[in-house]
This record gives structure tokens, sequence and C-alpha cells, in this order.
């Protein structure tokens, strides 16, 4: 039996429960089949939840599973550009041409990244630099000195994967037009694990406190807006806070996904609501920030 | 009396790569355990933070290297901990995580550099740290006068000063922490 994952056509946070629906139980017995044929878009949050599914059933022991690429070669040659297909590679069966192109489109300023160890958080925040000055000056009216903050934000995003999921992860960051949603350019810093998730790597010192509240919801409550982290240091739990703090000062987003829930810090011109849980389990942790262009958009 | 510490020069001697980002726990706490080994040796009264040509420090170092340090001085055994040459954005992270700990420390941040304190300290112990740096050594009854306090706020607030480590305490007076 091969259960069959059909890739949204249009793929980013606003689907990717309609793509963690389709897992059933997990680890699924079944082979899979990751159909993206349909696929005309992804957003670096879609792409990387490509490639988290695709590592935890490796890490899970599951039969290795089928890829079959998009039919568009626009959006074939895009995911090529952003090194999807050469991540993929390594946990996929791929069906289907893949273009060869050079990586690296003007508008990503960040290929699809693993993140193993924290070599290469050093690697990521050392190499964006440049690329995020010069993308959040031009196309969101950022100034080129913020790129420090958007630095440090990637930074404690991506540790968060080698301190606490317990396996290795992925980062993208992408600009792009949310016509329908902002109708302005945003930057999206993407990162995601299929690991422990946050409530199992909380609940062993903060579960007892939530009592039968307990649960991906809670714990989403405890590490987003309580800062709270699974040492008993007292100075943990800083890299949210640093996150939010820069997403406040851009009027941005952050949203993390984790097991069954999701918790959002909603800016006003988005209408999300700020806890969805029930979802459709998914392993790990997935974590978005948006940052839009201020006022005036310049593309 | 004072020993610098070039944390760039230290990030290269811990990170293979030529990096000049000051980022993740276990960097700084690696370069924590270098400055912490060197003082141990050291037996000098100021351990000066250089943060000359360091790139960026994210707020999980930052709470590795400047909060954990100030905290270990805590116990009023090691040297006193100063920070020169931060960037805008680096003193918007050191601050936050001393503030989150409930510490602070002298820094040199404008130029001419002028000590001023970064963290969390009342404005009464601000001022008095403000009036040892700029007219000198003062006791309880000097500072008061100065201030035109009464004597016991004048007392609460040099005795915060030194639990904070922001001055020195001898020969019955409070000096500021050596720096030059």
């Amino acid at each position: 039996m091969t259960r069959i994952i059909e890739i949204p056509a249009s793929f980013d946070d606003r689907t990717f429960d309609q793509f963690a629906g389709m897992f059933g139980e997990w680890p699924p017995a079944e082979r899979l089949l990751f159909d993206a044929r349909a696929a005309q878009w992804a957003s670096p949050y879609g792409l990387i939840g490509i490639l988290t599914a695709a590592q935890a059933l490796s890490e899970a022991g599951a039969e290795r599973p089928i890829f079959t690429a998009p039919l568009n070669d626009d959006v074939k040659r895009y995911w090529a550009r952003t090194g999807f297909f050469r991540h993929a590679a390594d946990f996929f069966e791929i069906h289907g041409r893949i273009p060869k192109v050079a990586e690296g489109p003007s508008d990503t300023l960040l290929d699809v990244t693993p993140i193993r160890a924290m070599d290469d958080v050093h690697k990521v925040v050392g190499d964006v630099p440049e690329r995020a000055a010069r993308i959040l000056q031009e196309q969101l009216n950022i100034k080129a000195s913020e790129t420090v903050r958007f630095s440090m934000a990637l930074s404690e995003a991506c540790q968060n994967i080698v301190e606490h999921s317990g396996t290795g992860g992925w980062v993208a960051v992408q600009a792009y037009t949310w016509r329908r949603r902002l109708g302005r350019r945003v930057v999206v810093i993407a990162v995601s694990d299929g690991g422990i998730g946050f409530r199992r790597s909380l609940e062993p010192a903060h579960a007892k406190r939530y009592g039968e509240r307990w649960g991906d919801g809670a714990a989403l409550e405890a590490g987003l807006v309580q800062n709270v982290s699974r040492f008993r240091d007292p100075g943990r739990g800083q890299g949210i806070a640093s996150i939010k703090r820069s997403v406040d000062h851009w009027n941005g987003k952050i949203s993390i996904r984790s097991g069954t829930a999701r918790l959002a810090i909603v800016p006003d011109w988005d209408d999300e609501a700020p806890l969805a849980e029930h979802l459709p389990f998914f392993p790990g942790a997935q974590v978005q920030i948006t940052i839009p262009a201020k006022d005036a958009p310049s593309a | 009396m004072i020993e610098t510490f070039r944390l760039h020069q230290l990030l290269r001697e811990t990170v293979s790569a030529p990096y000049r980002c000051l980022v993740t726990r276990p960097t700084g706490a690696a370069i924590r355990d270098r400055i912490e080994r060197a003082l141990s040796e050291s037996g000098c009264v100021t351990a000066l933070l250089d943060f000359a040509e360091v790139e960026l420090i994210d707020f999980s170092c930052a709470d590795e290297v400047v909060a954990k340090l100030v905290l270990g001085g805590e116990t009023g055994a090691g040297p006193y901990v100063v920070l020169q040459g931060l960037a805008e954005h680096q003193r918007e992270a050191v601050e936050h995580v001393l503030n989150h700990r409930h510490l602070a420390v002298t820094a040199l941040l404008e130029q001419p550099e002028q000590p001023a304190v970064l963290g969390c300290a009342d404005p009464d112990t601000r001022l008095a740290f403000c009036s040892v740096c700029e007219a000198g050594p003062a006791d309880e009854e000097l500072l008061a006068a100065r201030l035109g306090w009464a004597r016991e706020r004048a007392a609460q607030a040099l005795a915060m000063l030194a639990t904070l480590r922001l001055a020195r305490c001898y020969d019955g007076s409070f000096h500021p922490v050596p720096v030059r």
C-alpha cells in the first residue's frame, strides 16, 4: 500500500495543515508518495516542511518515500534554484526530470539550508548580511543598519533547532509579495525541524504547573508567550524573547506550529487566530517569521 | 590591574570559520570559559571585555558571555567586569540579558568613553555611580552632601553599587571600578 501525500497547489503556512492531515497516524505505516505534480508555488515554509517530513520519516525508519516533481517547468526551476531538490535527493526517490540550474535566485535571501550543528548557525548568520542588507533596504524600506537585528532573529531561530529539537532541521529565507494578504513585499524566515516538539521538550519542567491544560497549545504558550525553557537556568528562553522584540519592532508576525497546535503573535494587518489547536499532528516545530515592508511598497 | 579580552580575537580562536558574529550559547560558553581560565591566573581587578570588530552578539551569546561572567563575579571574589566598544544593537542585547537576571555592569559607551551603568539599576544607584565616577570616591556622608540626599538614602545607593559590583569599597569609601 502507498499513501499519497498531495502537495497543495499553493503551499505555505495557510495550507500546511492540509498537508499535515494527509499523513494519518505518525509515522505512517505505508510507503508515502509525495505528489507535487500539481504544485504551482511553495513558500520557504512549505518547501522545508516537505524536507522535514522526509527527514522525520527517515529517522523513524520508514521506507524511503517517493517524490513526484512539479509538472510546471517554472515551478521546478524555482524549487531547484532554492536548493530544494539537492536536499530532497537525500531522502526521496525522486520521479520526474529535475532541471540543472544555478542555485540562488535574486529574491532568495537564504537557500534551503540544513541546520545540524551550531557551526551551521555561524555559517548562516555569517553568510547572509550582505544579501539581507540589500533586500531589506531595497524591497522592504528597512534600513541596512537593521540587518543586525535580522541576523540576530535568524540566529536565535536556528539555534533552537540544535538546542531543543533532538535532531537537525532546515531554514530558508525568501522575499516575495503577499498580494492578497497584505499587498506588500515581505521577507519570510522559515525554520523547521521534525524533532521532539515544544510539548515533549518542556514537559519535564513545566507540565505540572498546567495540570490538565497541558498539551501542544499550552507548551507553545509557555515557550512563546512566557519565554520558559526546559533548562533550569533562569537566563534561558531569551532567544524567543529576542525574536519577539525584533518582530514587534518590524510590526511583523511570528507563528509557531508544534504537534497539533499553532500559536502566533498576530499584528493588526493579519486576521489569523492567535491559537489553533486540534490540528493534524506534524512532528517537531515549524516557525515562520514574517517581516513586512514599511509603509510604501517598493516592488 | 586591568586585563583586556578582545572578544573578536577570542571568537576567532574558538570557532574554526572566520566569522565576526558572537552567536549561539555553546560559542558564548566557550569564550566565557577561556576568559574565566585566564582570570583565574591573572589576579587583575578589572576584566575589560572589548567588543571592537564584533559584528553582532545575539541574546543567547550575550547571556553566556556577559551575564554569566557578571553573575560569577557576584560572589565578590572575581574581578569587576567592564564592557567597551559596544555598538548600539550590541548594547540592546547585553542590556536585555542583564535586566532579565537583575544584573548591572560598568560600560564605556560614549566618545570620549565615560563609564555608564548598563543593566538593572534604579535611578538612585545610577546617580550615585555618576557621582563616584565624576567627582571621586565617596562615603555616605559625602555622597549625601553632594546630591542633597538624606544620609540613609545615600547609604542605600552606595550599598547597591557595591552589591551590583559597580564600585569598589575600601578604606571606608566607595571608589570607581578601574577602567584605564
